[in-house]
C-alpha cells in the first residue's frame, strides 16, 4: 500500500477552520465545551482528545510579503512582490498561482493611518494535526499494543484495544494524543483510516476550500511541497521552508507524515524546533538503571554481610 | 449552554455532539466517545490555568511561544503513580533485601527474610492495585500483557511487576500458611529470583519517566532510575525500621537504609546538575514540586541522623522510620509534580531544543537514535500488522 500524509501549506491558511467542523462532523466527536480563550480567534486552544485538527491564528507585528490587501495601496503589503511587480502594476494578490487571475490595480492610493498601522503585521494561521511521524513516541510507548502503523503508513489508536494507561500522552513530543476523562481512553487524529479504506480522502483535505491541506502519497507531497517553497522564495517569500518533511531535516522523528510549510520559527505556531522521540534517548537510561540496582543489590549484601553474626 | 437555541440546546444535552440520531447514525471514529456536559470543558479549563501561570511570568524576556500555551500534554496521571513509584519500589527493595539475608545473612537473619517477603507481597498487591485504578479503563488491565514491547518501559514494568508479584507471593507463602517442606524449598528458591526480579522493578520506574516528552523527565535520564533504586531502598529500610523484625535483620535493615539515604540525597542534587538548563531545571526549585524536593531533602537529612544517633532507643529508631517514608514519598511526588510543572511550560521544550539537546543531541555525539535490542521474534518497534481487530 503506498503510505499517505499530509502537507499543510500555512501560507494558503485562510483560518476558516473548516478543516475543524469537517473533522468534528465526520468523526462524530463530542464537543469541547463553548468558551472564548479571550486570547485571539482561536477558540480551540490546542489538538485534544476531541479536537482532530486545529488551527493556530498568529498575529504578527511583522511583515509578510504577499499578505495585504489592495487598500494598502500597494498590492499585497507595502513589500509584497516589489522587484516583480512595482507598485501600481498589477500583481497576483494571492500565492495560489499564476493559473488565478490577478487583480488589477489602476491608480495607487496613498497610505492613510490605518493602512500605516496594518502595514507592519501579519497574519500566521495553521491548520495543525497528529503528524503520523515515521517514527513515533506514543506507538513505541504504548504498552499494549492499541497503537499500530496502518497499510497507510499513518498511526492509529485502537480504541477497542486502548485501555486508558496515558504513556502516549506522555511521550508524544508534539502533546497531540491525550487522554478523553469521560471514557478513559486516548484519542487522536486517525488520517480518517475509515475514508482511506473507503477510497476517500480524509475529511479536513477534502473540506481545506484553499488546498493548504493537500493529501497525497508521501514522495509526491514531498516533491510537491518543495515545488512550493522554491515558488515562494522566488516571490520574494524568503521565509517559507518545510518543517519536518524528512528524516534529514528531522531527525528526532525519522520525518512526518503530515509537515508543514512554515513562514517564522517552529515555536511561533506552538511546534517543537527539534523533537525527538523519547525512545531514541532511552538506551543509555536503561544502562544507567542496571548500574543503580548493581550497587543496590551490593549495598544489601553489604549492609547484611557486615551486620551478620559468626 | 443557555445562549443556544432551543434546538441546539436539545441535541447538545443528548449527546455533546449535536448529532440528532434520527437523522444521522453514530458509527464514526469518534462516536464511542462518551461526552459530559459535566465535564465538557476541561481542556479549555486547563487553558485558564496557563493563563495565570502566563501573567506570572509575563515581564521576563522569553523566546516567541504560541500565546504561552504548552507545548506538550501535561501527563495524565493521577496520585496513584506516584504512590505506586513508593509501592513498587518499597516492595523491590524488600525483595532485594530478604534474597541478600538469604544469601549472606547468617544465623539468626529467618526473621528479616520472612518480613521482607510479607512487605514485597504486599506492596505488589498494592503497586497492582494503585496502577489499575489509574487506567482509564481498569478492566483492561490485562492489555498490558498481550504484547511484550522492550520499546515501552511501561510494558516491561508490567511484566517485571507480574513476575515478581508472583515470585514474592510464593516465598511469602510458607511464612504465611504451615505448608509441606518441599514447598518449603521452593519458596526459598522463589525468595531468591524475587530479589533477581526486585532489581528491575526498583530501577524501572526513573526509565518510565526519563522515556517521555517531558523536558525535566527526559533530561534527567541518567540520574531518575539511580535515584529511583535508592530510594527504593530507603522506603524499604524505613519500613522495616516501623515493622522491625527480631535477630540482627533489624541492624541489617539500618544499614541498607543509612547508604540508601546518604545516596538519595547525593542523586537529588544530581538531578539538578544533569537537568542543567536553567529553563529545564526550574520546576526542580520552585514552586510546590521545589518545595516538595527541599522538603524531601530535610526529612531524609533528619532520618537519617536519627539512624546514626539511634542505637538501641525504639522512639528515635520509629522517628526514623516515619521521616524516612515521609521524605521519600515526597521525593517521588516532587519529581512527578515537577514533570507537570515542566509539561506545562512551552519554553522549557523550546529552550531545550534551541540549545541543541533536542535530536542534536544524538547527532552531535554521532550515534544513530537508538533502538532498543530485543530478543528476535520481537519486533522492538512496537509495529504490528493491524490484523487484530483495527479494522473499524
Amino acid at each position: 500500500m503506498e503510505r499517505m500524509g499530509f502537507f499543510t501549506d500555512t501560507t494558503l491558511c485562510i483560518g476558516c477552520k473548516a478543516c475543524e467542523v469537517a473533522c468534528k462532523q465526520w468523526n462524530q466527536l463530542p464537543d469541547d465545551g463553548f468558551r472564548f480563550t479571550g486570547m485571539s480567534y482561536d477558540n480551540t486552544g490546542m489538538l485534544g482528545a476531541s479536537t482532530w485538527r486545529h488551527v493556530s491564528f498568529v498575529e504578527r507585528p511583522a511583515e509578510l510579503p504577499g499578505q495585504g490587501s489592495p487598500r494598502d495601496g500597494v498590492e499585497g503589503g507595502p513589500r509584497a512582490f516589489g522587484e516583480l511587480f512595482p507598485a501600481g502594476q498589477p500583481g497576483p494578490t494571492s500565492l495560489l498561482g499564476h493559473d488565478i487571475q490577478p487583480t488589477r490595480i489602476e491608480t495607487p492610493v496613498a497610505l492613510g493611518p490605518t493602512e500605516r498601522a496594518l502595514s507592519r503585521f501579519s497574519w500566521l494561521m495553521l491548520s495543525d494535526v497528529c503528524k503520523h511521524c515515521e517514527r513515533a513516541g506514543c506507538l513505541e510507548a504504548c504498552p499494549t499494543g492499541a497503537i499500530v502503523r496502518t497499510e497507510f503508513g499513518s498511526v492509529y489508536v485502537q480504541p477497542d484495544v486502548c485501555n486508558g494507561c496515558g504513556y502516549c500522552v506522555s511521550a508524544c513530543p508534539f502533546g497531540v494524543v491525550d487522554r478523553r476523562e469521560e471514557d478513559g481512553r486516548a484519542w487522536k487524529c486517525t488520517l480518517c483510516y475509515d475514508r482511506l479504506k473507503g477510497g476517500m480522502v480524509p475529511a479536513c483535505a477534502k473540506a481545506c476550500p484553499t488546498a493548504s491541506i493537500q493529501f497525497g502519497e508521501l514522495d509526491d507531497l514531498r516533491a510537491r511541497a518543495r515545488r512550493r517553497v522554491e515558488q515562494l522564495h522566488a516571490r520574494g517569500v524568503g521565509e517559507a521552508f518545510l518543517y519536518g518533511e524528512d528524516a534529514a531535516s528531522q531527525p528526532g522523528t525519522e520525518g512526518l507524515h503530515a509537515f508543514f510549510l512554515l513562514c517564522d520559527r517552529p515555536e511561533v505556531y506552538n511546534l517543537p524546533p527539534d523533537p525527538v522521540v523519547p525512545t531514541a534517548k532511552i538506551v543509555r537510561s536503561w544502562r544507567s538503571m542496571a548500574a543503580g540496582v548493581v550497587s543496590l543489590a551490593a549495598l544489601a549484601m553489604g549492609a547484611v554481610f557486615s551486620a551478620r553474626r559468626a | 449552554m443557555d445562549h443556544m437555541d432551543p434546538l441546539r440546546r436539545e441535541t447538545a444535552l443528548r449527546d455533546g455532539r449535536n448529532v440528532d440520531p434520527a437523522v444521522g447514525r453514530l458509527a464514526g471514529e469518534g462516536s464511542t466517545q462518551r461526552a459530559s456536559p459535566r465535564r465538557a470543558a476541561a481542556a479549555l479549563a486547563r487553558v485558564e490555568r496557563g493563563a495565570a501561570e502566563r501573567e506570572a511570568r509575563a515581564e521576563e524576556a522569553e523566546g516567541p511561544s504560541y500565546y504561552g500555551l504548552p507545548v506538550l500534554k501535561e501527563p495524565v496521571w493521577r496520585w496513584m503513580i506516584p504512590a505506586y513509584f513508593y509501592t513498587g519500589g518499597l516492595a523491590g527493595a524488600c525483595g532485594v533485601l530478604g534474597a541478600a539475608a538469604q544469601l549472606a545473612g547468617g544465623r539468626g537473619t529467618g526473621p528479616l527474610v520472612r518480613r521482607c517477603r510479607m512487605i514485597a507481597t504486599g506492596g505488589a498487591l498494592a503497586s497492582a492495585a494503585l496502577l489499575v485504578a489509574d487506567l482509564g479503563r481498569p478492566a483492561r488491565f490485562l492489555a498490558m500483557m498481550r504484547v511484550f514491547r522492550p520499546t515501552s518501559p511501561m510494558n516491561m514494568g508490567t511484566w517485571v511487576l507480574a513476575s515478581f508479584g508472583a515470585l514474592s507471593g510464593a516465598a511469602a507463602l510458607p511464612a504465611l500458611l504451615p505448608v509441606p517442606r518441599a514447598l518449603r524449598r521452593t519458596g526459598d528458591a522463589a525468595g531468591i529470583a524475587a530479589g533477581a526480579v526486585g532489581l528491575p522493578l526498583v530501577g524501572y520506574t526513573g526509565v518510565l519517566l526519563a522515556n517521555t516528552a517531558v523536558p525535566v523527565w527526559q533530561e534527567t535520564r541518567n540520574t531518575l532510575p539511580m535515584l529511583f533504586a535508592f530510594s527504593g531502598a530507603v522506603s524499604a529500610g524505613a519500613a522495616l525500621d516501623l515493622w522491625p523484625p527480631a535477630g540482627p535483620g533489624a541492624e541489617m535493615a539500618r544499614r541498607f537504609a543509612l547508604v540508601a539515604k546518604g545516596g538519595e540525597l547525593a542523586l537529588s542534587w544530581a538531578l539538578h546538575r544533569e537537568a542543567a538548563h536553567e529553563r529545564v531545571e526550574r520546576p526542580l526549585r520552585r514552586g510546590a514540586p521545589g518545595a516538595l524536593l527541599r522538603g524531601a531533602r530535610v526529612l531524609l537529612g533528619a532520618s537519617a541522623v536519627a539512624d546514626l544517633v539511634r542505637r538501641t532507643s525504639p522512639a528515635l529508631r520509629i522517628a526514623s522510620g516515619v521521616l524516612g517514608t515521609l521524605g521519600t514519598l515526597a521525593l517521588r511526588f516532587g519529581v512527578v509534580a515537577a514533570g507537570h510543572a515542566s509539561a506545562r511550560d512551552p519554553h522549557a521544550t523550546f529552550a531545550l531544543q534551541q540549545a541543541g539537546r533536542g535530536a542534536a543531541d544524538l547527532a552531535r555525539k554521532g550515534e544513530e537514535p537508538g533502538r532498543m535490542p530485543a530478543p528476535s521474534g520481537i519486533d522492538a518497534t512496537g509495529e504490528e500488522s493491524v490484523e487484530h481487530g483495527a479494522i473499524p
